[in-house]
């Protein structure tokens, strides 16, 4: 008798993760000419934006577009890697990318030790994993991380480009493709958790907003497969709320919330009830922003 | 006491005994404690007349036995010559009888506490005079003495005569009942405040007429009262005091259901109501039951100030129709409840101004305002109508209440439908109207003309227009008929973009301008040029058939129509609308405005806009514009302009515009902007050009008027900033302040040294600070203002309250501590199979970090500080305060005076406003904090409030401090700095701070030497400054002097300082800098 094991669900190891299909991006300005261009000169580049305007989109469809297969990882994840790995072929750069939380250590960046059985092994973390694979490494929200781990970065982006790995006593110099792209909101971080300007002096800014309403109405109607008014109807609204903010509004609607917003329409939920749920309730608690916002959500939809 | 008295006591003792036996024993006391009060012979007086009474009747002893207990109390009362008054009166009264004159001494020690010596007389001949010689009226006059005590705390004598009348009025109907009111009364006045006349006058006059009423009005008042305000309860009483005068039918019973109606009610509405009551008294007494009765039923339904236009309307009907109106205010005509249902589904700006100003701020995405149209009436700037809807540019104004609809959801529809068409007008650019920019619809005539000069043209080119909109209407010669035909051409393309826009607001839209069409004049009682501008109206509204126009202007109605539509698309532009306009203009200037006969009227198709705009030819167009009209045929009439669409309210692009630029103007720098800037003789001669304001119709000549409009335009922007007169800018005076050292002679008051810089030495005991407490205002002020700044203060709070988990940070890597880090050990336990030596630091634990801050903050309280803010962005630097003080003192009156004129916010204010949002936030975070203003006149006269003192803690004191800050005098710095910082001295604290809030350099009279003016007090305060700094205290300087940068580098050179471009933003500024100073 056999046991057919079937594994049910799907892994990959960290360089190794392709994205099947180019990730849906539409410029707004000249990001994409200033990506390339710092990529090529090898400068660390920092987004600054609100949330849901597409920073990490904009990562995914580079690296696609820069012809790298893609890989994503969450710290962590990667414990049954093997990091004798080979390179196959062609040159590959994956993108890594890692949600910065105010517990990351620098270990979770560069890696560990770990015990298996009586014997102890060595794991990348996946900052390291970039810097050897040579692949852009994608530090999301970075003020959160501890101040540590961001200093930890320094060397790897000026000139020396390496990155030391105390607990191994070596010096790991980064492959050719290596790029350090980090993500930031002025918006709503306090005070306390400002970038140092040691930090932040170290990258090239792009800075990001919420598209115009004709790119935001494209990006709504094909993320979230409503018609071309209803795009135009959702963009309208984001425009409209995003007027609030300074009012008592701390941060607009972004696009992602309208894509939701859309992709709930495209499910056959009433508009202006997909609206108050995926964008009114959604950005504020304060009920008479409330009341304001469903004015104007009922002033734009049926 | 001589022997000889003492014998004769003996025997008054002995006499008293063979009266009564056991009086002796009441005497032997009394006469003790009466004898060191009195001298022996009044002892012996005294005496006697207590005897006399005990033997003049058999019962009399009773009398006398009383009289001796309350001896000693009363005796101690009142000089012995009305002591023996007194006791002639009860002797008196003990002969009537010895009852009354019981009741009468008991009552004595309560009565005489409240009574003047005096009145003794008049009081006890009040209860005499009640006393008939009968058993019931001697029962009576015993409870009248009796309740005297408690009377008399409330009522005055005169007071009480009255009320003894009162008492002896019903008494001669009945015993009882003046008996039962009495007991009543006594819960009856002190319910009455000062006015109790009223009260008894009602008993008196209801004792005339239906006496057998009175107790039921006792009972009835004495059950009403506690339901109604204090101080509403005369005017409650006046009111029934009317009814009684009117003859109504039983009033206690009215009384009782007035009062139950009136406990039914909110507080705060007796007021209003009993107001109206008395309104309708002056009318028809017999209303005012009903009505009132009936106000706890309508406020069910509608709000206070609506149930006031439902009494209007009441008194209207009431006026024609005295039944009716009686059942109108009893809720029982079909009126009343239709007036009711009306007023309860309207609705009122007032209650939903924040929501629908947010959705206009929305909308519009720029910093729209919400008002009622009566405030922009008052402004006196060109609009004049109190309800009509409009914008001027930054603030849309909306009718105060509307009731138009039978629902609340229809109208608040219509609110909607209306705020949505002006904020249209900022949304979609009717102010940003470019005269040079090209339209998207037509092949531009506004170049083509311009070619063409014209006498008028020339002469307003000179001046230069103010605005592209005047140079525009500059164009035509029929300011009116170009006016009107731009406005309906201009919002039918609103209404156009809007309907595409917001679909979601279709449907009301279109139901709103439905119900416009329906109060349209019929366009066949117009004269011709009319009805065609008519016709233009109604097509912007929608209506699409059943449009006539005179036969004879048949094609002339086509083209009209084709043009207005042809800009009603999404797609429009404003400058669309400016070359429809000229195009019609053209055409209506050719149209006579001349009557029509009833059979020369056809009906005109609309559809056709292709064919009617293949008629138009543009060269023909401009040369109607351009020549000159003819003069007008006998039959023509004046035309009149077209009548206003109610939800579309006024709309005056010239003055919008205007509004617009010169708010931006004020908002620009000066001296960077491109075009010229606004003058008042530019804005004056577009006034008198408009045929949007109507000059005439303000007081005095055209001149004037429009002189005042102007003004008030540039007031409204904000601009109208008449150079401050020069203020003594005599010739400094050496004013060395002759004399030495001073010494505080008060108490809260303390002296300080101050820094010569020239010297290079303190100058002694030089100044001196007067502490005082800071006055209490209104506690209001401190919840106002947090609700004007709503969700602003509370993200400041919350931002803060975010510093409190900070404190609490998991500290790693220690050899001890609260659990051990899992990371940590399993690193250990790598390094020992690696063979490195494991860390023994394995442990983590939560450090309290203790947040350990006291905090003082010194406000600057000079008189600049009531500067008008968009004053105090002029150089400050170039005035000081006069030495000499008489001029000192013309200065100050001018410089305070001047702030009170104004409306807009001053400096202080901002101060104000920003010490709530701190206090407000402080109080989350628990740090230690003082707040304190600074100001004075001289240096024996620095005076330091607190307002909040950094040990007290925070009350509705310190709240009702701030309310009362305000600007005073001059600004010497150093001593309240030292003065602050010996506060903070005293505090045990790990980081002390110091905030300074100024809004100019130092000044004061004899701050100063001779030819180092300013640098004198810099250096001072420089040096208060450090030495806080030697005090391990933090000083930090937030100015709002825009020149601040010069001096404060010199006054805080070690120190943290900022100079605030924007002075708004000083409240958030604060906050954020004392986050970031504390942390």
């Amino acid at each position: 008798m056999t046991t057919r094991t079937q594994t049910l669900y799907r892994s990959y190891i960290i360089e190794e993760y392709h994205l099947a299909d180019e990730p849906y991006y539409v410029p707004v300005g000249d990001e994409i000419e200033l990506f390339e261009a710092a990529y090529r000169q090898r400068i660390p580049i920092l987004f600054k934006g609100p949330t849901g305007c597409g920073k990490t989109r904009f990562v995914e469809y580079m690296s696609y577009r820069l012809g790298q297969p893609l890989t994503r990882v969450s710290q962590r994840s990667g414990e049954d890697a093997d990091d004798s790995d080979v390179q196959n072929g062609h040159r590959n750069i994956p993108l890594v990318t890692i949600a910065c939380h105010e517990d990351l250590t620098a270990s979770d960046l560069v890696g560990r030790y770990l015990l298996q059985g009586d014997s102890t092994i060595w794991i990348d973390g996946p900052l390291t994993r970039a810097v050897k694979a040579g692949g852009i490494c994608y530090l999301d929200e970075i003020v959160e991380a501890r101040k540590d781990t961001t200093v930890l970065i320094h060397p790897l982006t000026d000139h020396r480009r390496i990155l030391p790995v105390e607990k191994r006593g070596e010096l790991l110099e980064a492959a050719e493709g290596f790029l350090l792209v980090m993500s930031y909101n002025p918006g709503y971080q306090s005070a306390l958790k400002d970038l140092k300007h040691s930090t932040r002096q170290r990258f090239v800014a792009i800075e990001f907003h919420p598209p115009p309403p004709e790119i935001e109405s494209q990006i709504v109607e094909h993320e979230a497969g409503v018609d071309r008014k209803t795009a135009e109807q959702l963009a309208k609204l984001g425009e409209k709320v995003r007027n609030l903010r300074e009012h008592g509004l701390a941060e607009g609607a972004s696009t992602r919330l309208l894509i939701y917003a859309g992709k709930l329409m495209a499910q056959g939920i009433q508009p202006r009830r997909a609206c108050q749920v995926a964008v009114n309730w959604a950005v504020t608690d304060d009920s008479s922003i409330h009341s304001s916002i469903a004015e104007v959500i009922s002033s734009i939809f049926e | 006491m001589k022997q000889k008295t003492l014998r004769e006591l003996d025997l008054a003792e002995e006499r008293l005994e063979a009266a009564h036996s056991g009086l002796a024993a009441t005497f032997a006391p009394a006469a003790e404690i009466v004898a060191s009060e009195l001298r022996d012979d009044q002892v012996i007086e005294w005496a006697e007349k207590g005897l006399e009474m005990a033997e003049q009747s058999v019962r009399s002893w009773e009398a006398a036995a009383r009289f001796f207990e309350v001896s000693p109390a009363v005796a101690r009362m009142m000089p012995f010559n009305y002591f023996m008054k007194w006791a002639d009166c009860g002797s008196e009264l003990c002969m009537e009888s010895p009852t009354l004159a019981v009741s009468y001494f008991a009552a004595s020690p309560g009565a005489m506490s409240r009574l003047r010596s005096r009145h003794i007389e008049t009081w006890a001949n009040l209860g005499r005079g009640l006393y008939k010689g009968t058993w019931k009226s001697s029962a009576l006059a015993t409870r009248f003495f009796e309740a005297s005590p408690k009377l008399l705390a409330t009522l005055t004598v005169p007071e009480m005569e009255r009320f003894a009348g009162l008492l002896g009025a019903l008494s001669h109907r009945s015993y009882d009942m003046a008996a039962e009111c009495l007991a009543i009364s006594e819960d009856i006045f002190p319910m009455l405040g000062e006015d109790k006349r009223a009260f008894i006058r009602l008993g008196a006059s209801l004792t005339e007429t239906t006496w057998r009423q009175v107790k039921g009005l006792f009972e009835s008042v004495a059950r009403a009262l506690p339901a109604i305000q204090p101080d509403q309860r005369a005017r409650f009483l006046r009111l029934a005091q009317g009814l009684q005068d009117s003859g109504k039918a039983n009033l206690p019973a009215a009384i009782s259901s007035a009062g139950q109606a009136m406990s039914q009610l909110d507080g705060e509405h007796h007021e209003p109501i009993l107001g109206m009551g008395e309104t309708l008294m002056k009318k028809t007494p017999g209303a005012v039951p009903s009505f009132i009765e009936s106000c706890p039923r309508a406020l069910e339904k509608v709000s206070i100030s609506q149930l006031s236009q439902w009494f209007e309307q009441g008194v209207g009907i009431l006026d024609l129709n005295e039944d009716g109106g009686l059942a109108y205010f009893r809720i029982e005509s079909a009126k009343s409840h239709e007036a009711l249902e009306i007023l309860s589904s309207s609705v009122e700006l007032s209650r939903i101004k924040d929501v629908m100003e947010m959705y206009c701020l929305a909308l519009a995405g720029a910093d729209v305002k919400l008002a009622a149209s009566n405030e922009l009436a008052d402004k006196n700037i060109g609009w004049v109508s109190d309800e009509a809807p409009t914008t001027e540019g930054s603030t849309v104004y909306l009718p105060a209440q509307e009731g138009r609809y039978p629902t609340k959801e229809e109208n608040f529809a219509l609110y909607k439908v209306v705020s949505t068409h002006q904020v249209a007008h900022l949304e979609f650019g009717s102010f940003r109207f470019r005269y040079d920019l090209p339209s998207t619809l037509f092949d531009d005539l506004r170049p083509q003309i311009a070619a063409v000069p014209k006498d008028r043209d020339a002469q307003a080119a000179e001046g230069g227009w103010a605005t592209d909109m005047q140079r525009f209407f500059d164009l035509f010669e029929e300011r009116r008929l170009a006016l009107d035909v731009f406005t309906i051409v201009e919002d039918g393309r609103l209404d156009a973009i809007v309907v595409s826009d917001y679909p979601g607001i279709r449907t009301s839209y279109l139901a709103v301008q439905d119900g416009a069409l329906k109060s349209r004049p019929d366009i066949r009682s117009l004269p011709a040029r009319e009805a065609l501008v008519e016709l233009m109206v109604r097509l912007s509204l929608r209506q699409e058939s059943g449009l006539a126009a005179p036969a004879k202007y048949r094609d002339e109605a086509g083209q009209v129509a084709a043009l207005a539509r042809k800009v009603a698309t999404p797609t429009a532009v404003v400058e669309d609308a400016a070359e429809a306009t000229l195009r019609i203009y053209a055409i209506l200037s050719q149209v006579p405005n001349e009557e029509t006969a009833p059979d020369d009227w056809e009906e005109v198709d609309v559809s056709d806009t292709e064919g009617a705009e293949a008629g138009l030819d543009d060269q023909q167009l401009l040369n109607q514009l351009t020549q000159q009209s003819e003069e007008g045929q006998a039959d023509e009439q004046e035309y009149n302009p077209s009548q206003d669409v109610d939800y579309r309210g006024e709309f005056k692009p010239e003055l919008g515009q205007m509004m617009t630029e010169l708010r931006m103007q004020r908002q620009e720098q000066p001296g960077d902007q491109e075009g010229e800037q606004i003058t008042q003789e530019m804005l004056e001669e577009m006034l008198k050009s408009s045929a949007e304001v109507d000059l005439e119709s303000g007081e005095g000549g055209t001149e004037e008027a429009t002189g005042a409009f102007a003004d008030n335009m540039l007031k409204e922007a904000g601009l109208n900033m008449p150079q401050t007169p020069e203020m003594g800018q005599g010739p400094l005076v050496h004013l060395d302040e002759d004399g030495g050292p001073l010494n505080p002679d008060e108490p809260q008051t303390f002296v300080y040294d101050e820094w010569d810089f020239r010297a290079d030495d303190y100058k002694p005991r030089w100044c001196i600070v007067r502490q005082k407490t800071m006055a209490e205002g209104d506690a209001g002020y401190f919840g106002s203002t947090l609700h004007s700044y709503g969700p602003l203060a509370d993200q400041i709070r919350r931002q803060f309250e975010m510093l409190v988990p900070e404190m609490f940070r998991k500290v790693r890597k220690l050899e001890d501590g609260e659990e051990i880090d899992i990371d940590d050990v399993i690193e250990a336990i790598v390094d020992i199979r690696t063979g490195a030596g494991p860390s023994e630091k394995l442990y983590w634990k939560r450090n309290k970090v203790q947040r350990d801050v006291a905090v003082v903050f010194l406000l600057d309280t000079s008189a600049s500080t009531a500067e008008a803010i968009e004053e105090a962005k002029k150089v400050t630097d170039d005035w000081d305060a006069p030495s000499d003080p008489v001029e000192y003192m013309v200065w100050l009156r001018t410089r305070r005076g001047e702030g009170m004129r104004r409306s807009y916010k001053r400096i202080i204010d901002l101060e104000k406003e920003a010490m709530v949002l701190l206090i407000h936030a402080l109080e989350a975070i628990g740090d230690v904090y003082g707040i304190y203003s600074f100001s004075g006149y001289g240096r024996e006269n620095v005076e330091f409030y607190t307002i909040k003192d950094i040990d007290e803690n925070f009350s509705e004191r310190v709240q009702r401090r701030i309310d009362r800050v305000a600007p005073l005098h001059a600004t010497r710095m150093g001593p309240a700095i030292r003065h602050a910082t010996s506060k903070l001295e005293a505090q045990d604290a790990r980081t002390k701070l110091l905030f300074l809030i100024s809004d100019g350099r130092p000044q004061d009279r004899g701050y100063s030497r001779e030819g180092v003016e300013k640098e004198y007090a810099v250096h001072d305060t420089r040096m208060a400054l450090d030495e806080a700094l030697d005090k391990d205290i933090n000083a930090f300087c937030l100015t709002v002097d825009k020149n601040g940068h010069d001096y404060l580098k010199t006054m805080c050179a070690d120190m943290g300082y900022e100079v605030l471009d924007d002075i708004y933003t000083l409240p958030n500024r604060l906050l954020y800098l004392y986050r970031r100073l504390t942390i």
